[in-house]
């Protein structure tokens, strides 16, 4: 656990109270499918849990390192696209993911070797050119069918909540990840290079290595999240999968629900999942305008996104009580 | 290939690279003073072409009226966003995350905003002189292009004058340079950056006018122009307007002679592959080896 300088020693019932909500949390949602919830729902709910698992993976990088990138669409779509291809090739699916991590850390290093080595915005400025190049390379690319898709085929019949278990794993699997990240050395070196890259450098963190390292955790959660989707899609084209607008979803998810915490890019992930389902279907271009003003409204009033706003209103909640309790 | 040809192809480069440097220098003034990477470049850069469009269809004005017009309205808009926006965009000393992803939301309310008002489709600007080319025998120059070099190269002429016979360009290179020692010299600096802000703003506005009298645009349409000014200033070295030519020169030259070797599909690629060999080559831009130079000599 890193050192945090919290003045009153907890009592035990908030901490069993913050280590088992996620895992009732993670339970409902196991036992969720057994209950009758409906192909749609179940549908929501799988593509929310990919959508978490892209935004915890950013936080890592953009929220614990505080690199922020505009590209993740390319490892989400290259992961994609290993997947599907793999597959077709007949492969087993879930190894085929293990591909898509591979493929997805390939190209994180080969975006993150020349743009980490400077200070300054050049990554994230490198990362909207990658993204723009990936798009356009396949969408030339002829083996995958270029601009018109490319379709998976596979000759096992199609089960809906085998796919949900898949996601609902990946989910759990990036939050674990994220955790562990989190508490170990070099968590805390990466939040040492968003505080003051300088003073992390002199203490010993290597600020090259260790934002490859979170680059490269990221990319390949992203591009098992890719491989993930496509495998249920069974259809995919450069047009979904490598869209800017994704990078742009991929990045507003940690924003909106609080970057650089645990469960604040899960709760982003969450109320993004459900919401742009309902959005973007009935307001296909303000849904986006929407995203912006809130995003400039976040960065204005609450940087700490949702998880902020709960914290606010905890602490709110909290001093009512124990003012009834003081005399005066 | 003749002769011709390639001397057709390099005189649409520098037109070219006329443009680009338009484009690209207000992200570097506004860069170098804030050290903010605006993003929302791309957005004002599509209102520009917007504006022009605009007044040109419903107040009838010239096109070049409009792209005149765009200068004074852009910077009015940016000092005002400047102030809106207030303490989301400080001067600082490096680019903040706060920073990059404000202009960043920035954007997308613009650009989504352009497809509320205009749509999906694509416009274009259609004037007499769009299709006129001027023949010298073999060599062929487009009227347009040539006018809209012309207008960008009178642009970034009246900026050097600025930033060097006014105080407030004074007080723009000062800030560049050192933030504190402005201070103690006695530059205003909030209401320098206000007004680099909107100077930043303007240029975008007015150079998207003059690319839309080049190219059809849509709510979209700043997008690839923001990767290329990114590419010009980070071949310029960041922070030097000098740079800007030089980078703008270079991508120009780039994108005009790959048509030789490369498909024209794989063009949009062409900008980031040039990004990541000047990272990797120049870091300091191509005026950071000169200044190098000038530091030997």
């Amino acid at each position: 656990m890193s050192p945090k300088t919290e003045t009153a020693p907890e009592s035990l019932a908030p901490r069993v109270l913050r280590a088992g909500m996620p895992l009732l949390l993670l339970a409902v949602l196991l036992l969720l499918p057994l209950g009758d919830i409906g192909a749609n729902r179940t549908k929501v709910l799988f593509l929310t849990f990919v959508w978490i698992c892209a935004s915890v993976a950013w936080n890592i990088l953009g929220g614990f390192a505080g690199q922020a990138s505009f590209g993740f669409a390319v490892f989400y779509g290259l992961g994609a696209y290993t997947s599907a291809v793999a597959i077709n090739g007949g492969i087993n699916p879930y190894l085929t993911y293990a591909l898509a991590a591979a493929v997805a850390t390939l190209a994180s290093l080969f975006i993150g070797l020349p743009t980490f080595r400077l200070r300054g915005p050049y990554f994230a400025i490198a990362t909207i050119g990658v993204s723009e190049a990936v798009r356009v390379i396949m969408t030339n690319l002829g083996f995958t069918g270029g601009a018109s898709g490319y379709r998976i085929t596979e000759h096992v019949p199609f089960r809906q909540t085998e796919h949900y278990y898949t996601g609902l794993a990946l989910a759990a699997l990036a939050v674990a990840a994220s955790i562990l990240i989190r508490r170990s050395r070099f968590g805390l070196g990466l939040r040492a290079i968003r505080d003051d890259q300088e003073a992390a450098a002199d203490s010993g963190v290597n600020p090259y290595a260790s934002k490859l390292a979170a680059h490269a955790v990221a990319a390949a959660l992203t591009g098992v999240a890719g491989g993930v989707y496509a495998r249920y899609a069974a259809f995919i084209s450069p047009d979904g999968v490598f869209a800017f607008q994704r990078s742009v979803s991929i990045l507003l998810m940690p924003i909106i629900g609080g970057v650089n915490t645990i469960w604040g890019p899960v709760l982003g992930g969450g109320v993004y999942g459900v919401v742009e389902e309902e959005l973007s279907a009935r307001f296909p271009e303000f849904h986006l305008l929407l995203y912006g003003v809130l995003v400039i409204l976040i960065i204005l009033f609450e940087p700490g996104g949702l998880m902020g706003l709960l914290g606010r209103l905890r602490r709110l909640i909290l001093r009512r009580r124990v003012g009834a309790w003081q005399p005066s | 290939m003749t002769f011709t040809d390639y001397l057709n192809l390099l005189i649409s480069a520098v037109l070219l690279a006329g443009t680009y440097a338009a484009v690209a220098v207000g992200m570097t003034v506004i860069y170098g003073v804030m050290k903010i990477v605006n993003l929302a470049h791309a957005g004002f850069l599509m209102l520009g072409a917007y504006f022009v469009y605009e007044v040109h269809e419903r107040a009838g004005l010239h096109p070049l009226l409009g792209v005149a017009l765009a200068f004074p309205a852009f910077y009015l808009l940016g000092m005002a966003v400047h102030w809106a926006l207030g303490r989301g965009i400080p001067v600082s000393d490096e680019p903040t995350l706060a920073s990059l992803l404000l202009m960043f939301g920035l954007w997308l309310v613009l650009q989504n905003l352009g497809y509320l008002v205009w749509g999906t489709s694509d416009r274009a600007i259609l004037t007499p002189m769009t299709f006129a080319t001027l023949r010298y025998g073999e060599i062929t120059i487009p009227k347009i292009g040539l006018v809209v070099f012309v207008s960008a190269v009178v642009s970034l002429v009246a900026l050097e004058f600025v930033l060097h016979k006014t105080w407030f360009g004074r007080s723009v290179r000062a800030l560049i340079q050192n933030r504190y020692a402005c201070r103690i010299v006695g530059v205003h600096v909030q209401r320098t950056a206000r007004m680099t802000f909107g100077l930043g703003i303007a240029f975008a506005g007015t150079a998207g006018g003059l690319l839309a009298l080049l190219f059809p645009f849509s709510p979209d349409f700043g997008r690839p122009f923001l990767l290329r000014s990114f590419v010009i200033i980070v071949l310029g070295g960041l922070e030097s307007f000098s740079g800007v030519f030089l980078g703008a020169l270079i991508l120009a030259l780039v994108e005009t002679f790959s048509i030789l070797a490369i498909p024209s599909s794989y063009q949009p690629a062409i900008s980031f592959s040039l990004l990541v060999v000047a990272l990797i080559v120049l870091p300091g831009g191509v005026a950071g080896i000169l200044a190098r130079k000038r530091r030997l000599a």
